[in-house]
Order: structure tokens, then C-alpha cells, then sequence
């Protein structure tokens, strides 16, 4: 590029000065470049397509093919600008900005364009908003009503194609409503590394298909729902059971593995209707696995909802006196009394625990977690630790002075015991006959495994139900935030376990909300000192979002 | 025994004197006063409002005036309703004239549009003429509902029969009797039915006859005349205090009315004149509303003669909803349509405030607008509030029957007033 050309004429400074000395240059850092978009003036760094600079500047740029995290190939021809000196219109996804470029976004040229480029894709499109998936948060829908609100000028048939193709396991194309933006087939390649989808045949007969007897059965297929700006692709598992803008989204973290995919809880009534990912460039880009998103089965799954005494219905009084006398009794000789953390469950919940286990004088600690999936783990976001928390116990335990063993390792040590306190519903490695020598209280939010059989069974939230914090195989401390109330009586873990140590009579900090058992947490542990707790978010009703395409 | 003895033995044994043996001041009632309650539920006290009277015999010394009992958040309720949206809430304000409320609405929000010069001739007219059916039906019902409650009974028969003409008419008109949520923003929502005119026409002629009949009954009735005249005076200087409008202020003198004032809509258009009452009392309160019905079928029938043919909704994408046909058959009007609903219109940043004559007076509505499909902030200056807050001093010194007449005059409607 000669920057002489576009940068304007620098001050000749022979020239007579006219009394005043020049202004001093602007520094100029090579790896930025300055340009005008619509009159507005913006710095970027180097390499910055025209497109992410204009929506740095708030300046929407209607787009259908280009997505941040994928490569661009500026297909779709929405993007088109004038760019100064330019004679044609150039797609603003591909071309890089350049020092001095003078961008119009709203002039006659591409405003026309944009119309016009509307009405091609919407040629062939079926009226099927009513029916589908994506009515709501469409890009299609929110493009044309922004940039086009035309009639409709066509008189001729629709070009019809296949409606609901079963393109595997988990999603169902229709190739009608397909836009050909080739978003999905990217992402197949470049999330998941496996190319699995294609178009076949040309013009108006063009389709997105996989290949004869291929399916799309990639791990991370449903990254293509999402990225999706229409209803072509469309989830088995969510399609035709809730509408988009009816849904309210809060902030989290997935559970279902050591990664920790930022994700969006959308929920409503108390459940939640789908995980989305949420963008984190640190941690999980703006993808997640399907295994992932399917976790929120788990939250309505054999869930303990009012505290039990040798199952049977007790209430939180009576379970909680039950529980503190056996664990009074037991506590005489503190050898005899084990306490189990779960790498299930969040950070404040073990932190809770453990400071309970250290009120109690109790050594024997237990870490609960299951056994890892070597199959799962394949260099992308999937790892072969299934737990969400693991590091978070480990630097909990290890900051409190804790000595911990696996269950597995501790199933030697069941006969000593009269009474294990644990968190969670997973005991693995432990023979399920040699708990029931011993009392068993559990605090959990399933029944399910060991807590089908305990003395004392507490209710505890899950996951998408509290505000905590969970830490990641790379240390990433990351904050969930409540999404909907836990059923029926349960309670926060970190609360249920301030409960059991009043009982006991131990004395743990006066917590009221999990943001002071995260400040003692992060007190205790040295290399969380300057974590800060996130304020609570409110869910974000999805309806007044409006498409965020 | 000696008369002393027998007296202090009646004192040890009863406790008490007997009562001829007190003075004729002790048998009186002791001069307190006494507090009692009027409303909420009370066949006079429109809607719920409640009043707690303290009273010196049957003198009204002090009215503690509580509305309340009727709100329903219309203003927090709209910041969560798309524009459209809000107009069902706005029937519930003042549900006896719910079109003007309609209109109210829709012209804020143009407002905020730069619509309003925009408008098709056809949708400005028909909203006057549905405006003007209103305002009879509240004209209607207070004054018959005001007669009622002194005890004519018929003059509430007749003009009730009357309202339920025009209600019927604006049924045919909208699809529902009472609230009608007709109006939309850039126009109405559909065309006025077949054969309106000459049903309106024939409504109209009959109205004026039973107006004849129910002026035969009260103008010089004496029992109402006594029950009205001279009761819950008000000032001119008063009524402008505490900012008085309609047909409460016009009945002391002040020469008010937005359609003239601040002309709105197509009533330059249209010739009609402002009564304007003298003693600003229940009766020429009375009288003014009875003017303003026979302006009302003046307006009216000018309006039959004047209105043009065309469309009845302005022909912009960012307000209108696309014909039914081309929704159901065409993508580009399926989106247009599912936006509107889902997202609604979207009304750029911006505030406006924008006031209408109402049944009862200036009736204001303000908005922000954020730039979305939902209010920011709406907020309605209701004329029935304003007018509740002089009730107090209106009924200070008359007897509780006064409260009845005055109360009725001010013609405060629940929905208005409480939001």
C-alpha cells in the first residue's frame, strides 16, 4: 500500500508558517491505522476488517456470512460499502482498513445495495416465521426489517426445496429457508475440524447437504444452529418447544466439563429451555460441545426437593437434628467421622465444607470426582476430565491445609468410619454394600446413588440455580449466576452446611450470601486474593433484547 | 328517708343519676365531631374512591379524599408493552370515553414519529367522529348517572338508552362495546363498517330527542335545580389554581378547550362553539355538558358530510401493518408483521408530550422513547385526578347529600384518575 497516496499532503515546512508554528504531528503507532467511517473518525489496530471497525464505532453494518470467530469469504454480498476511490463497492467483512480510507455506509450506493440484496435472498424464502425455530432472534428477519421493509414484487412461484432433512443426530436442516451464507459449513470446519457439509448443484437449485450416507455427527455440530442467521439448521432437541423471545438468558458457566464453556442459561418458569455458548476469548472463543449443551437435562433429573431421614420426608428442622446428633455423637472420636467435597459442585459449596471439616477436627477428607473419559479429549474444548471443579477443590483443600485422597484411595478406609458427610451424589471406587454400615449424610441436589440410601439426605441447589463461582483445568475462576429459584426446599449448598455446623455447634463464618463465603474463599486462598465477585446479573428477557441476530 | 338520702342511695346502688335528675344541656348530644366513612364502596363514589367526612351534625367540615383503589400501574405497564400494545391499556383509563384516550395515545407517539402531518384525511376524521361518539357516551352517562343519584330516575333510563345506541354503533365500528382499542399509531385499525353513516345519522336524530325529553325533566325541575345550583361552587382563579380544565373549568368561565386552543387533528375543519359557563357551580356544570353533546352531533354531522374516501392508516412500513393477504403470502410482509408484534414499532429517541380534549378535559400523555419498541417512560396527565385533588375544598361546608351532586359533576372515573 503507498500511504503517501492516501495520506493527505504533509505540511511543506519551508513554507512561511504565518506567524503560528505547525502542530505537532499525531503519534503514529505502526501497528494502528486511523480512517473515517461515515464521517466518524476511528483508530484500529492493523489488519481490522472495515466491518468490526464500523461496529466499534456503533455503526451496523448488515451482514449475513460474516462471523468474528470464523474465516471470511464474504459470500453473502450484505456488507458491501463505498469506500472513497474505490469504483465499486467493496464487502466490508474483507477488505482490512487502511490508513486514511474515507468509508460511507449510508450513501445512495449501498443503501441501494443493501435493498437490494435483501430482496434476492428473501426470492425464494418460505413464509414460515409462525413455524420456525429462529422467529425472534433471526438475522434475516432483523436485516430486512432494518435496512429493507419492502413489498414483496414478486409474481412468479417460489422455488421449492426439502423441508426438514434429517442431517444426523442432532439437527434438522431445511433447505428452503437455508440462505447459503456457508456460516455452518465453516464452522464444521474450523470448530470442530471435520468437514462435514457442502453445497451441491448451482443458482436457485443450490442446497446445503452433507455427503450421500454422511451425516453432520461432529461433536460440536450444534455450534452451527447457533451460528445460523436463519432457521435452516435447527436443534432436535429444542425445536418447536419454546419461542426465542419468550426466554430470559443469565450468564454461567457449563458443567459439564474441566473447560468451562462461558455459556447463557435460557430459561423460563423455573427451567431452562437451552445453553447457549457465551463469546470468551480465553476460554471457550464462541463455541461449546454438544455433550455441553445437553447438560440442562440433568438439572430436572431425580431432583431432591425437601430434606429426608432414612427417606422418608423430614423436613429441614427434623433432618437437620438428625444429623447433628449423629454427627455429635461421631464427633467424640473425630477419626470416625469423614467428610467427602465433590468436584461436582461449586467452589463456595467446598469451601463451606472444608472449613467444616476444619471446625470439626475431621482428617479424613475425601475428594469425590468422576473418573476421567480419555475418549472425550481431543485438543479442542472437550478434555477428558468430566468435572467441572476439580482445580477449584484441589486449591481449596490445599489453601486450607487439608490433606485429601480420592474416593478411591479412601475405600480402604470405610471400616474406621461411623459417619461420612458428603457433598454431591458420587462416591466412585466405594462399594455401595459397605455404606450402609456407616451413617451417611448427604448434601445433594439428586437422589440418586449413595443419597438413595443415607440416614440424613439435604436438598441442595444445583448448578444453574446459585450464584458461585467454578474453576476451570486452566485456573480460570469463573462466576454462574443464579438463573432460576432450586426446587421446592432447597437451599445453596454453602447454606445448607452453615446450617449443619450451627447443630453441631461449630463455628464457620456468618455467611448470608455466597458473595461472603466467596470473600472468605478468596482470603483464604492465596492465588485467588484478587478475585473480585461479579455482581449478580439479571436475567436478560430475550424479548427485549430483540434479534440479536 | 330525705330526698338527698334517696338520691346518693340511687348513686351508690346504680352507679348513675337518673336522667331527670340531670340538666337539659346534658341530654343534648355533646357538639363533637364525628368522622364517618364514604366509599370506597359506595353506589355514588364512581369507581372506588373513598372519603373519609369529619361532620358537625350533617356539616361537612373536613373531606379526606383517597383514590388508589383502582390503580393499575398503566404507566409501569407500558414501559413493558410495545407501542401497540399500550392502547388496550389506555381503554382502561377512562373507560366511559375510551376512543379519545386511543387518540391521545396514538398522537403522542406520532408525535414522537414526525407523523403527524402524515395521517390520511379519512383515519383524521373518523378518529373525531369516534372521539365525538365518546364524548356523548361521557356526557351521557355523568349527567344521567348525576340525575340518578338525586333521584331521577328516568332521565338515567333515558340517556343510558342513548348511551347504549352509540356504544352499539362503535361495537359495529371497533368489535368491542366498551373497550375498543380502535386506534392505531398512523391511523385506525380498519375502515368504518357499511351503512355507518346513516346508522350514525339515524342515532343522532333520535339522541336529540331524548336530550328534549330529559332537558324537559331537569332544566326547571325544582328538586334538581335546588340539589345543583349554588352546590360546590368554584372560581374561575380557583379553577385555574389547581389546574382545572374541561368542563368543570369552562363552567366557571375559563374559555378552554384543547380542540380550539391548541387545535388537533381536523377540527379547524369543523364548526363548533365552547360553552362557557358564570357561577361555576353543579348546575352550569350541568348545563356546559349539555351544551357540549349538542356541539358534539353538530361536529358529528359535519363530519358525516365532510369525510373523504381513502385510505384509513399512513402508508409508512415503520408503523403499518401489512394487508392480511399479503401476510400470510409474502415473507417480506410476514417479517414486516412478526416485527411489529414481537418487537414492535420502533420509535426513535425522543420525548414527547401531546394532549387531546378529553371527556373530562386536557387529557396528556408523555413518552420517552428510547429508541426501541417499548416506552422508555410513559406518563398521562389525567384531568379526573386534577379535578379529584379540588373535591375537598368543593364539598367543605355543604351537607353529606351535597357530596352526591358535587362528586357526580366532577364526574371523576376511576380509571383516569387512579391509572
Amino acid at each position: 500500500m503507498s500511504e503517501a497516496s492516501i495520506n493527505p499532503p504533509a505540511p511543506n515546512p519551508s513554507a512561511p508558517a504565518a506567524g503560528s508554528p505547525p502542530p505537532p504531528a499525531p503519534p503514529t503507532d505502526p501497528n494502528k491505522v486511523t480512517l473515517t467511517i461515515d464521517g466518524q473518525t476511528v483508530t484500529v489496530a492493523k489488519g481490522t476488517n472495515v466491518l468490526e471497525a464500523a461496529r466499534s464505532l456503533g455503526v451496523d453494518i448488515s451482514a449475513f456470512c460474516y462471523h468474528p470467530g470464523l474465516p471470511i469469504v464474504a459470500q453473502c454480498r450484505q456488507c458491501l460499502v463505498s469506500v472513497e476511490k474505490n469504483p465499486k463497492l467493496q464487502p466490508s467483512c474483507q477488505q482490512v482498513c487502511g490508513d486514511g480510507m474515507v468509508v460511507h455506509t449510508t450513501d445512495a450506493q449501498s443503501t441501494l445495495a443493501r435493498k437490494q440484496q435483501l430482496e434476492f435472498t428473501l426470492l425464494n424464502h418460505p413464509v414460515d416465521c409462525p413455524i420456525c425455530d429462529k422467529a425472534g432472534e433471526c438475522t434475516l428477519q432483523k436485516l430486512y426489517f432494518d435496512h429493507d421493509n419492502a413489498n414483496s414484487r414478486v409474481d412468479v412461484p417460489k422455488v421449492h426445496k426439502a423441508k426438514a432433512v434429517d442431517l444426523g443426530p442432532t439437527i434438522v436442516l431445511d433447505q428452503e429457508r437455508c440462505i447459503l451464507c456457508s456460516r455452518c459449513i465453516r464452522t464444521c470446519d474450523e470448530v470442530a475440524g471435520q468437514h462435514q457439509l457442502e453445497f451441491a448443484h448451482r443458482g436457485d437449485h443450490e442446497v446445503l447437504t452433507t455427503a450421500p450416507g454422511a451425516q453432520l455427527d461432529n461433536p460440536y455440530s450444534l455450534n452451527t444452529v447457533d451460528v445460523c442467521p436463519v432457521g435452516a439448521l435447527t436443534q432436535k432437541d429444542f425445536r418447536f418447544t419454546m419461542r426465542a423471545w419468550e426466554l430470559d438468558a443469565t450468564p454461567s458457566v457449563c458443567n459439564g466439563c474441566a473447560t468451562g464453556c462461558n455459556i447463557e442459561i435460557h430459561h423460563k418458569n423455573d427451567r431452562a429451555w437451552r445453553l447457549v455458548p457465551r463469546h470468551n476469548p480465553d476460554v471457550n472463543a464462541y463455541w461449546m460441545c454438544d455433550e455441553g449443551r445437553f447438560t440442562y437435562h440433568g438439572l430436572r433429573d431425580q431432583r431432591l426437593a425437601g430434606a429426608l431421614v432414612d427417606g422418608l420426608p423430614a423436613g429441614w428442622d427434623r433432618s437437620l437434628a438428625a444429623a447433628g446428633e449423629r454427627i455429635t455423637t461421631a464427633l467424640r472420636q473425630p477419626a470416625s467421622v469423614g467428610i467427602v467435597l465433590s468436584a461436582m459442585y461449586s467452589n463456595e459449596d467446598n469451601f463451606a465444607l472444608a472449613s467444616l471439616a476444619k471446625a470439626w477436627g475431621v482428617t479424613n477428607v475425601f475428594v469425590a470426582a468422576k473418573p476421567p473419559v480419555p475418549a472425550r479429549a481431543d485438543g479442542r474444548l472437550r478434555v477428558a476430565d468430566v468435572n467441572p471443579n476439580a482445580a477449584g477443590v484441589q486449591a481449596i483443600a490445599q489453601a486450607l491445609g487439608l490433606a485429601t485422597r480420592s474416593t478411591f484411595e479412601g475405600a480402604a478406609q470405610l471400616t474406621a468410619l461411623r459417619v461420612l458427610v458428603m457433598l454431591g451424589d458420587i462416591l466412585p471406587g466405594i462399594d455401595p454394600d459397605r455404606l450402609r454400615e456407616l451413617d451417611l449424610i448427604t448434601l445433594s441436589a439428586h437422589e440418586r446413588g449413595p443419597v438413595a440410601g443415607a440416614k440424613v439426605a439435604l436438598p441442595v441447589a444445583d448448578w444453574a440455580e446459585i450464584a458461585g463461582t467454578i474453576t476451570n483445568n486452566k485456573g480460570h475462576v469463573q462466576r454462574m449466576h443464579a438463573a432460576f429459584t432450586p426446587p421446592g426446599q432447597a437451599l445453596p449448598a454453602w447454606e445448607a452446611i452453615a446450617q449443619l455446623a450451627a447443630v453441631t455447634k461449630a463455628t464457620l463464618g456468618r455467611w448470608t450470601h455466597a458473595r461472603e463465603v466467596f470473600k472468605d474463599m478468596t482470603a483464604a486462598v492465596p492465588t485467588w486474593k484478587s478475585l473480585t465477585w461479579v455482581r449478580e446479573a439479571r436475567p436478560l428477557a430475550l424479548r427485549f433484547a430483540g434479534s440479536r441476530g | 328517708m330525705a330526698a338527698s338520702d334517696v338520691t346518693s342511695l340511687k348513686q351508690l346502688v346504680l352507679g348513675r343519676q337518673d336522667v331527670q335528675d340531670l340538666s337539659d344541656t346534658e341530654t343534648e348530644l355533646a357538639p363533637e365531631l364525628m368522622t364517618i366513612n364514604m366509599g370506597p364502596s359506595h353506589p355514588a363514589m364512581h369507581g372506588t374512591v373513598r372519603i373519609v367526612l369529619t361532620v358537625d351534625g350533617e356539616k361537612i367540615v373536613k373531606g379526606d379524599v383517597q383514590p388508589g383503589y383502582l390503580h393499575r400501574c398503566f404507566e409501569k405497564e407500558s414501559e413493558h408493552a410495545t407501542y401497540t400494545q399500550v392502547f388496550p391499556y389506555t381503554d382502561r383509563l377512562n373507560y366511559v370515553s375510551p376512543m379519545i384516550n386511543n387518540c391521545g395515545w396514538a398522537m403522542a407517539v406520532e408525535k414522537l414519529m414526525d407523523l403527524t402531518a402524515r395521517i390520511p384525511k379519512r383515519a383524521e376524521y373518523i378518529r373525531v367522529i369516534v372521539s365525538e361518539m365518546s364524548r356523548m357516551t361521557d356526557h351521557l352517562t355523568c349527567i344521567g348517572a348525576s340525575a340518578m343519584e338525586l333521584g331521577a330516575f328516568t332521565a338515567f333510563l333515558y340517556f343510558l338508552k342513548a348511551r347504549e345506541w352509540l356504544y352499539g354503533l362503535l361495537e359495529k365500528v371497533s368489535g368491542a362495546r366498551l373497550t375498543h382499542s380502535y386506534v392505531r399509531v398512523g391511523g385506525v385499525s380498519k375502515d368504518l363498517p357499511d351503512n355507518f353513516d346513516a346508522e350514525l345519522t339515524h342515532t343522532l336524530d333520535e339522541i336529540v330527542k331524548v336530550m328534549v325529553e330529559v332537558e324537559d325533566l331537569l332544566n326547571n325541575n325544582r328538586i334538581f335545580r335546588d340539589r345543583m345550583a349554588g352546590i360546590g361552587a368554584m372560581t374561575k382563579a380557583q379553577a385555574l389554581a389547581s389546574g382545572c380544565v374541561g368542563p368543570i373549568a369552562r363552567a366557571c368561565g375559563v374559555d378552554y378547550d384543547v380542540r380550539k386552543d391548541y387545535p388537533y387533528s381536523i377540527y379547524p375543519e369543523v364548526e363548533f362553539d365552547v360553552p362557557v359557563g358564570t357561577t361555576g357551580d353543579c348546575y352550569d356544570r350541568y348545563l356546559v355538558r349539555i351544551e357540549e353533546l349538542k356541539q358534539s352531533i353538530h361536529i358529528l354531522r359535519q363530519c358525516l358530510k365532510q369525510i373523504p374516501d381513502g385510505p384509513v392508516v399512513v402508508d409508512d412500513h415503520r408503523v403499518a401493518l401489512p394487508p392480511k393477504r399479503d401476510t400470510y403470502n409474502t415473507i417480506e410482509s410476514m417479517i414486516r408483521h412478526f416485527k411489529h408484534i414481537v418487537d414492535g414499532i420502533r420509535v426513535p429517541a425522543g420525548e414527547a408530550y401531546s394532549f387531546v380534549e378529553g371527556g373530562n378535559g386536557e387529557l396528556g400523555f408523555y413518552v420517552v422513547a428510547d429508541g426501541t419498541g417499548r416506552p422508555y417512560k410513559a406518563y398521562v396527565r389525567s384531568p379526573s385526578f386534577v379535578h379529584l385533588s379540588t373535591a375537598e375544598d368543593l364539598i367543605r361546608g355543604h351537607f353529606i347529600a351535597d357530596v352526591v351532586p358535587i362528586f357526580g359533576m366532577i364526574n371523576m372515573i376511576g380509571g383516569e384518575c387512579d391509572k
